[in-house]
């Protein structure tokens, strides 16, 4: 135990500066989305069925797209770290509206960041869950990943827009160049009855985008009732240790902490994010509905058992990250139940399997 | 390339039907009438329970004797168990290898021709129904609580779902079986069953 950690610190500080290539400090890409609480009114867009993917060229990208993001592992030891596939936050191969859908976050790129001050591309939104989500190391630029997934995610919601608005035919084809931008932009080309329908910032802001926020719980969130909710309703699927289930060496039971989860920068680390998705989408097929209390709390337990390093640490040291990136809802670099400091004995970011 | 030096490697952890099937305790006598002498199955007196799982296994005797699963063949056999003799015939049945199959991994075929393969791989998300091999794990090859249901009896996987509808079968954690086995067609459970009970 103590050795992976001690040998897990030199490894983080070189594929933090060396592996990822950059020269700044790595941006945070998982920058909290604006979340919006769900509407009895809303109606969220259709998606057509897999079967109408396009034969072809075009159509090969986009069926390269979907099975990469339902078997992500396929990328284990290249670009993904940890058991999880791309499917497993965003549900049904991404399509499922509040579980944060590819057809909704398309139309919402390139999108400005106050925080690097930068315009993403939907690609680099890609690459951050890479890096973080599956603890991993992100495709490049224009790579044949990222333009797949970027085709999967344009058909899903032009596809969408288009029988939203009785617009017949095929998606129209656009160039990796154009795929790998997102929707959100003056020049991205839109059939005439949808471009009237609907404004640019409108699209970008689609019902069921996302994971919907729930109220604020009526008392502080606690890991330790949270333990109890996990055991009665979830520890059957995630397991004891939060270890997930894999069967014939394959999870479709994902692990959500320790070594094989998502590490310490991505989203669902934060206790509002995990609670809005677990409250929105857990226990899996929604037998039973959690109450919002129940949601915090298991969220609040989930998120503050020791996983994957956060990617950007420094050799300043665990307290200083925390200081400058975790300034949420989170448990990064605080103790719960006298236990040692959140990240301290953090495991390895993009471990060989 | 490599990921299949992986699967090679899981597979010999993941898969107890590598390791030898245990000799048979007399209290397994029982049950060797209607599920066959290593559980393979009686279609239709008794459906396989070679291969599932120790944990699952016990589980469903106490079901039966909790009278949370109704059934009045099989309910008085389970009534025949207790104490060490349930671990024992769990171990027992557990250990009995099945035939591999080949699986088949998510995402393999991105589109499906009719509706059982679509259930079983993608599920129905408008009607909240998840993927069956989720749960079940890859072509439902099962696992701890999870049965395998790949090359079950297709009479038997039927009754089951049929039975979760009338409420004669309870006990699953929350309901998360129930809920899904209660939005199922008549025609799907058909379907189901067979498409299930032929993948070998
Ligand atoms: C552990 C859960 C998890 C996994 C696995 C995961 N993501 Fe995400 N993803 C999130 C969360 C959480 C967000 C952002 C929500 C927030 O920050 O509020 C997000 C956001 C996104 C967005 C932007 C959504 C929007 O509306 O702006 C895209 C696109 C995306 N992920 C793609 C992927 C891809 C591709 C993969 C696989 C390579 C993946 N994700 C794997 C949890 C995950
Ligand atoms: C019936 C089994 C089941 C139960 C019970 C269940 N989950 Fe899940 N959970 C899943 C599956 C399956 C996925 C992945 C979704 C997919 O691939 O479609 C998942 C995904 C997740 C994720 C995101 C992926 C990850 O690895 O972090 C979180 C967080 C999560 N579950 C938390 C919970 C919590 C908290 C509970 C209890 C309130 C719970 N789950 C109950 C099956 C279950
Ligand atoms: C007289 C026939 C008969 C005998 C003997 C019998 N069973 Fe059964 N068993 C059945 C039938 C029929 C079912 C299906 C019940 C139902 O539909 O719910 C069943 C179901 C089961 C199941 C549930 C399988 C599953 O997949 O959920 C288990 C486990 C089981 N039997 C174990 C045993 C054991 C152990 C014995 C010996 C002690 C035994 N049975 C003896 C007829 C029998
Ligand atoms: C949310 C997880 C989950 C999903 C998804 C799921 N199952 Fe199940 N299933 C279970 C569990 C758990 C059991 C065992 C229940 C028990 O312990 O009594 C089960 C048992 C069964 C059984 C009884 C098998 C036996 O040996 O007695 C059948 C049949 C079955 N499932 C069919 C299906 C089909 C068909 C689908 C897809 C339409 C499906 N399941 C999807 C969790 C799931």
């Amino acid at each position: 135990m103590n050795k992976v950690i001690l040998w897990s610190v030199p490894l983080l500080l070189l594929s933090s500066v060396s592996i990822q290539g950059v020269s700044e400090a790595l941006p945070d890409k998982q920058a909290e989305l604006f979340t919006s609480p769900k509407k009895p009114t809303d109606s969220y867009l259709p998606v057509r069925s897999l079967a109408s993917i396009p034969k072809g060229e075009f159509g090969d990208k986009v069926r390269m797209g979907y099975q990469l993001f339902v078997n992500t592992q396929q990328l284990r030891g290249q670009y993904v770290g940890n058991e999880l596939n791309c499917s497993n936050c965003h549900m049904d191969a991404g399509r499922k509206a509040n579980a944060s859908p590819l057809w909704a976050a398309y139309l919402a790129y390139p999108a400005y960041r106050k925080k690097n001050d930068k315009v993403n591309s939907y690609q680099e939104r890609l690459q951050g869950c890479f890096t973080y989500s599956m603890n991993g190391q992100a495709p490049d630029n224009d790579s044949p990943e990222l333009i797949a997934l970027s085709a999967y995610s344009y058909w899903l919601a032009m596809g969408g827009l288009m029988d939203q608005y009785q617009v017949a035919g095929e998606v129209p084809e656009l160039s990796d160049k154009a795929l790998v931008l997102g929707g959100k932009r003056d020049d991205f080309s839109l059939p005439e009855a949808i471009a009237s329908a609907m404004t640019m910032d409108e699209r970008a802001k689609l019902a069921g985008r996302g994971f919907p926020a729930i109220p604020k719980p009526e008392l502080a969130y606690s890991p330790e009732r949270g333990a109890e909710v996990y055991k009665a309703h979830c520890q059957a699927c995630h397991g004891d240790n939060g270890q997930g289930l894999a069967i014939a060496g394959i999870y479709s039971l994902p692990p959500l902490w320790g070594p094989d989860s998502f590490n310490w920068g991505a989203g669902m680390h934060r206790v509002n994010t995990a609670a809005n998705f677990i409250y929105e989408n857990m226990p899996f097929g929604k037998s039973i509905t959690l109450t919002n209390q129940q949601a915090w709390d298991v969220a609040a337990y989930v998120t503050s058992k020791e996983r994957p390093q956060d990617p950007r640490l420094t050799n300043k040291g665990v307290a200083d990250l925390a200081k400058q990136y975790h300034q949420h809802q989170g448990y990064y670099g605080k103790a719960v139940d006298n236990g040692p400091m959140l990240g301290s004995k953090a495991y390895p970011v993009n471990p060989d399997k | 390339m490599r990921v299949f030096a992986c699967l090679i490697s899981l597979c010999l952890l993941a898969q107890p039907a590598f390791s030898e099937p245990l000799p048979m305790p007399a209290s397994a006598q029982l049950c060797v009438g209607c599920h066959g002498p290593t559980g393979g199955g009686i279609e239709p007196v008794g459906p396989r329970i070679a291969g599932l799982s120790a944990e699952y296994i016990a589980q469903q005797i106490a079901l039966f004797q909790q009278g949370k699963r109704q059934n009045p063949i099989m309910a008085p056999m389970a009534m025949t168990l207790q104490g060490d003799k349930i671990t024992q015939v769990s171990e027992y049945f557990a250990s009995q290898a099945l035939p591999e199959i080949k699986l088949h991994i998510r995402g393999d075929t991105v589109s499906f021709n009719e509706p059982a393969s679509t259930l079983v791989y993608q599920g129905d998300w408008g009607r909240l129904i998840p993927a069956c091999v989720t749960c079940h794990g890859s072509s439902t090859l099962g696992g701890g609580q999870f049965p395998r249901l790949a090359g079950q009896q297709a009479s038997y996987i039927k009754t089951q779902l049929l039975a979760w509808q009338t409420g004669t079968r309870k006990g699953d954690v929350d309901g998360m079986m129930a809920s899904i086995a209660n939005k199922l067609t008549a025609a799907e459970i058909d379907a189901l069953a067979s498409y299930l009970a032929a993948i070998k």
